[in-house]
């Protein structure tokens, strides 16, 4: 899995099916966001889309 | 930020299963009605626990939260606040706690187990340059900083 080096969304592309920038393999810690209206983690970090995020990219 | 009611469970798994069960949690969370939980938060510090944020009380009772590998829920008298949450959402750089003379060990590649001292840093990179300190010359040494764990702050 691969995380973007952008917006934090992990997939398994090369290119974030989200916004397009580039992925990295390098990536730690882990956040799944199921309903980001209801989330205080997702309104704190900006996420909007629901998914798989990591905390950490390079 | 007060304007979502959900509070945040710190709940137990087995060591090494914190993301497997993070993912059948959140399957869940999707597929079924009234579980409540709106995030899984996965700390890459925090091993053998993930951190739940849900509206409703988390109880392991409930035969729709049976997960495998889930051990259960921590009980406190005081709950997590989100401040605590917080700083794991926003992890601070490793580089940023290696100082310039630091006694290092390399914990990946080819020089795995050795010991090295720490001779310059590139914090826009996250690499920094070491010098094995059992090596007969004393060769340079480019890592990442993700690869070394350090054993000794600089020198007084």
């Amino acid at each position: 899995m691969k995380a973007c080096t952008v917006c934090k969304m992990i997939s398994s592309k090369d290119h974030c099916p989200s916004c397009g920038n580039p992925t990295s393999d390098n990536w730690s810690g882990l956040l799944i966001i199921t309903d980001p209206e209801e989330s205080r983690v997702a309104k704190e970090l900006n996420i909007e889309i629901p998914g798989e995020y990591c905390l950490r990219v390079r | 930020m007060e304007d979502t009611n959900s509070t945040i469970y710190a709940l137990k798994t087995s060591a090494g299963q914190e993301r497997n069960v993070a993912r059948l949690l959140a399957r869940k969370a999707r597929t079924i009605d009234g579980i409540g939980i709106s995030s899984i938060l996965v700390p890459e510090s925090l091993k053998g626990y993930i951190l739940v944020e849900s509206s409703t009380k988390i109880d392991l009772r409930n035969p729709d939260l049976k997960v495998q590998h889930l051990r259960g829920v921590v009980e406190g008298s005081v709950g997590i606040t989100f401040d605590e949450v917080k700083r794991f959402l926003k992890p601070e750089p490793i580089i940023s706690s290696i100082q310039k003379g630091s006694i290092v060990e390399l914990i990946s590649g080819p020089f795995k187990g050795e010991r090295a001292k720490v001779v310059r840093i590139d914090e826009s990179r996250e690499e920094v340059v070491l010098e094995l300190i059992e090596a007969a010359v004393p060769i340079p040494v480019t890592v990442k900083a993700d690869q070394i764990r350090i054993i000794q702050k600089e020198a007084d």
